[in-house]
C-alpha cells in the first residue's frame, strides 16, 4: 500500500491550484497568465485551476514589481495560504525589479519579502515560457 | 478645428486682461499663461462658449520657485491654461464646482506635489501609501528618494485607510473586495455603501500599482523613456509609446516619415483589436458566460501572432522610437496578416450578433450601470465610455495624428448609455479597426522608417493626445534642453472614466458590480478594492469579486 504522504504528493502534483496576485504589474504578465487558461495554451490539462481565495490555493503566482502599498497585502496573502505553498514569480519585474528598480513607489524585491520557488524571466514571458516554469514546479512537487 | 479656433478667439479677444502670454505653435495646440488665480474665470468662459469643452487633466510642474498648474482642455485640440502658484504657499481655488470631473486630478496634484485646492469636496490621498510621511512630495524637483529610504519612514504595517474603514463600519456592512481579486487581475480598492441589495455610494482608493513612473522618467534619457512609458501598460503599450514619441517629436520639430506613420497606425489598431477582444472575453467571464470568454480569447491569439510577427513580441512591441519606427514589414507578413484579418472579421461579426441577440446577456447588461450623457459630459469621461453615452468624441477624428487623417473610418456611438452599449462599442470598433488595418496595408507608402534624432531635445513643452483602446490618452512633456526630460505627465483614460464610476453604479444591484466595472474596462496599471456597507443592518463581511459575481441570491 502507498503511504499517505505519497497520495498527498500525487494529488498535489495533479491539481495545483493557483492564486494570482498582481503587486504592481503593467498588465502584460497578467494577460499572458490569463491567456494560459484559454484554449490555445490550456494549462487545465495539468489540473491547474485559477483559485480566487488564498485559503484554497497551493501556488501563489506573483506578477509585477512589489509596490509599497501592496507589500503588506502580499505578506498577508502568503500567510493565509495553507502549507506546503509555492511561489512563482512571472516577469522581469517580479524576478528583479526590472525597469522599475529604484522608483519611489516600489518596495523591496519580491524574493526579499516572500520565498520564491520558480523565476520566469521575460517582459512579458511568452505563455510557453510560463508553462515551462509551471512544469518545472510540478517536477519539484514530485521530489 | 472650428471649436479650437473659437476657443483661441475667445481667449485672445475677451480674456486679454486675464492673460499674460498666449502661444499657438502649431494647429490644434495652444499654451496660455494666465495671471495668477484667473484660471477658474477663463475655464468657465470657455465652457460657457462651447459646452463640449472638456478637461483632460491637470499637470503640476515644479519650476523651482513656483508650481505651474497646467489645465489641459480638450476642444478638437488641446488648450493648456497655466496658473502659477507659489511653492512656499501652494494654495489655489478648486474647479470641481464647475467641472466635477476634476476631482481625481486635483487629488493627484495634491498628493504628489502638495498643492492645496481650496474648496475641493474631498481633498485626500490618492496615489501614495497611507503611511507615506507628510510633507514629502515626490514630484517636486528637489525630492530625493534616498532621504526617505534612509529614514525608513514607510513602515510595512497595513495601511491606515483600510483599518479605519473596517472600524468605522459600525452599523453598516462592509464587503471588501481586493486589493487581491481574481477577475480584473489588478489590485485596487472600492468601498461600496449598500442598502440591502442596492448600492448607494462608492468610494475609491487607488495607488496599489503606483510605482512612480513620472519621477523615473525624469532620470532617464528620452530614448530610454520610450521603453519606460511602454511599461506603463502592457495592453495599450503601443498607444503609450506613440503618444510619448509624438510629444518629443513635437518639441524637437522632428518630421516622421509617412511609412513610419502608417506602421504606427497599424500597430496601434492591432493593439486596439486585441484589447477590445480581451475585454469582450472578460466581459463574458464577469457575466458568468464562461464559454464566450474562452472563445473570444482563442480568436484573439491570431491577432497576437500578427503582432509578434511584425514587432518581435506578443505584448511589449518596442516598435516605436523617437523619429519613426524600429522595424520594417515585409510583403509575406502583410499577406499573412490580411488572411488572418479576414478570419478574425468573421468571428468578430459572430460575437457582435451574440452581444446583440443573446437574451441572457442582454438582460444582465441592458439598463445596468446607466451613465447619462449629461453626467458623462460633467465628469469628462473619454473613449468607449463616452461614446456609449452618446458623446461623439474620438481623438482619431477630433485631433488626427499618425496616418488617421488619411484612413477612412466611422466613429461609433450608442445612445443607450448602459453596460450593453459600452460592450457593443467595442464589438463595433473591432470591425472598424480591422478595416482600417486592411486599408493601411494596401496604402502603405514607401520610404524611410525613421529619421535620426539627437539625444538632446531643445527647450520646450508639448501636449500629445492619442485614442488608446480605453479612450483619450494624454502625455505632457517639458524639456529643458538636455537629454533628460524636465517633466513627463501621463493621464491614462481609466483615471478619467473612474470619476464617473460612482454615478454609473449608484442604484444598481451588488451582482451588477462586476459587469459595470468591466464595461468601463478599467486598467489600473495605467491609473492605479471593494467594501460594502449596509446602511440598515449591522453586518460586515469580506469578499472577493468572484464571490460577488455569484452573490445575487445571497441575503445581505
Amino acid at each position: 500500500m502507498m503511504p499517505a504522504s505519497n497520495i498527498l504528493k500525487w494529488a498535489r502534483r495533479n491539481s495545483p491550484w493557483l492564486l494570482h496576485f498582481n503587486t504592481g504589474a503593467c498588465n502584460g504578465c497578467d494577460i499572458e497568465a490569463v491567456a494560459l487558461l484559454t484554449p490555445r495554451y490550456d494549462v487545465e490539462r495539468f489540473g491547474i485551476k485559477l483559485e480566487p481565495s488564498p485559503r484554497h490555493a497551493d501556488v501563489l503566482v506573483v506578477t509585477g514589481v512589489v509596490t509599497k502599498q501592496c507589500a503588506p497585502r502580499l505578506k498577508t496573502i502568503y500567510q493565509q495560504m495553507p502549507s506546503p505553498k509555492f511561489v512563482i514569480a512571472i516577469g522581469a519585474c517580479s524576478c528583479s525589479g526590472g525597469i522599475f528598480q529604484g522608483c519611489y513607489g516600489v518596495s523591496e524585491r519580491l524574493d526579499k519579502i516572500i520565498p520564491v520557488d520558480v523565476y520566469i524571466p521575460g517582459c512579458p514571458p511568452k505563455p510557453e515560457a510560463i508553462i515551462q516554469g509551471v512544469a518545472k514546479l510540478l517536477e519539484k512537487l514530485k521530489g | 478645428m472650428e471649436m479650437f479656433e473659437n476657443a483661441v478667439k475667445i481667449l485672445k479677444e475677451k480674456m486679454a486682461n486675464e492673460i499674460l502670454e498666449i502661444r499657438v505653435p502649431k494647429p490644434r495646440r495652444a499654451y496660455v499663461l494666465l495671471k495668477p488665480e484667473y484660471h477658474k474665470k477663463v475655464i468657465s468662459a470657455l465652457m460657457k462658449n462651447d459646452e463640449n469643452v472638456m478637461l483632460s487633466t491637470i499637470t503640476g510642474v515644479d519650476l523651482g520657485n513656483e508650481i505651474e498648474l497646467n489645465y489641459h482642455l480638450a476642444c478638437e485640440g488641446a488648450v493648456t491654461l497655466k496658473n502659477r502658484v507659489s511653492r512656499e504657499k501652494p494654495f489655489t481655488k478648486t474647479i470641481t464646482d464647475i467641472i466635477p470631473g476634476a476631482n481625481l486630478y486635483e487629488r493627484e496634484v495634491f498628493d504628489l506635489l502638495g498643492v492645496v485646492f481650496e474648496g475641493h469636496p474631498d481633498l485626500k490621498r490618492l496615489m501614495l501609501p497611507d503611511n507615506w510621511p507628510q510633507g514629502n512630495y515626490p514630484l517636486r524637483r528637489d525630492w530625493k528618494p534616498a532621504v526617505e529610504r534612509e529614514k525608513n519612514i514607510v513602515s510595512e504595517e497595513a495601511s491606515q485607510t483600510e483599518q479605519t474603514e473596517e472600524n468605522d463600519a459600525g452599523s453598516l456592512v462592509n464587503i471588501i473586495v481586493g486589493p487581491q481579486h481574481p477577475v480584473l487581475h489588478e489590485p485596487e480598492r472600492f468601498s461600496f455603501k449598500v442598502d440591502g441589495e442596492r448600492i448607494i455610494d462608492v468610494e475609491q482608493r487607488l495607488g496599489y500599482v503606483h510605482r512612480g513612473i513620472e519621477k523615473a522618467a525624469e532620470r532617464m534619457m528620452y530614448f530610454q523613456d520610450v521603453f519606460l512609458v511602454e511599461r506603463i501598460c502592457g495592453i495599450c503599450n503601443a498607444a503609450h509609446t506613440t503618444v510619448f514619441c509624438q510629444a518629443v517629436e513635437d518639441i524637437g520639430n522632428i518630421e516622421t516619415p509617412p511609412r513610419a506613420q502608417y506602421l504606427r497606425t497599424i500597430i496601434h489598431e492591432l493593439n486596439r483589436v486585441h484589447s477590445h477582444l480581451l475585454l469582450l472575453g472578460v466581459g463574458g467571464h464577469l457575466l458568468g458566460f464562461e464559454a464566450l470568454f474562452q472563445h473570444v480569447w482563442r480568436d484573439r491569439e491570431p491577432i497576437m501572432d500578427i503582432i509578434e510577427r511584425i514587432t518581435g513580441n506578443r505584448l511589449m512591441c518596442g516598435f516605436n522610437s523617437i523619429g519613426g519606427v524600429r522595424r520594417d514589414i515585409d510583403p509575406n507578413t502583410i499577406e499573412k496578416a490580411l488572411k488572418t484579418i479576414k478570419d478574425v472579421r468573421k468571428r468578430a461579426i459572430f460575437y457582435k450578433t451574440v452581444f446583440e441577440e443573446d437574451a441572457t446577456l442582454r438582460m444582465r447588461t441592458e439598463g445596468v450601470g446607466v451613465l447619462s450623457k449629461t453626467d458623462a459630459m460633467k465628469y469628462c469621461v473619454v473613449g468607449p465610455v463616452a461614446r456609449g453615452s452618446g458623446i461623439n468624441a474620438d481623438v482619431r477624428k477630433d485631433d488626427p495624428y499618425a496616418a488617421y487623417d488619411e484612413i477612412p473610418f466611422n466613429v461609433i456611438s450608442y445612445k443607450e448609455c448602459d453596460t450593453w452599449a459600452r460592450l457593443m462599442i467595442r464589438a463595433d470598433e473591432i470591425l472598424e479597426s480591422l478595416d482600417m488595418i486592411e486599408y493601411a496595408f494596401s496604402h502603405l507608402p514607401g520610404g524611410r522608417l525613421r529619421v535620426r534624432v539627437q539625444r538632446k531635445i531643445p527647450e520646450g513643452e508639448a501636449v500629445s493626445r492619442v485614442e488608446a483602446p480605453r479612450g483619450e490618452l494624454i502625455h505632457y512633456v517639458k524639456s529643458d534642453g538636455t537629454a533628460y526630460p524636465y517633466r513627463v505627465k501621463v493621464r491614462s483614460p481609466t483615471l478619467a472614466n473612474l470619476v464617473a464610476f460612482p454615478d454609473a453604479i449608484r442604484g444598481s444591484y451588488i451582482a451588477d458590480i462586476p459587469s459595470v466595472m468591466g464595461s468601463l474596462d478599467p486598467c489600473f496599471s495605467c491609473t492605479d478594492r471593494m467594501v460594502f456597507i449596509d446602511t440598515k443592518k449591522g453586518q460586515k463581511w469580506y469578499s472577493n469579486l468572484d464571490e460577488v459575481n455569484y452573490s445575487k441570491n445571497r441575503t445581505v
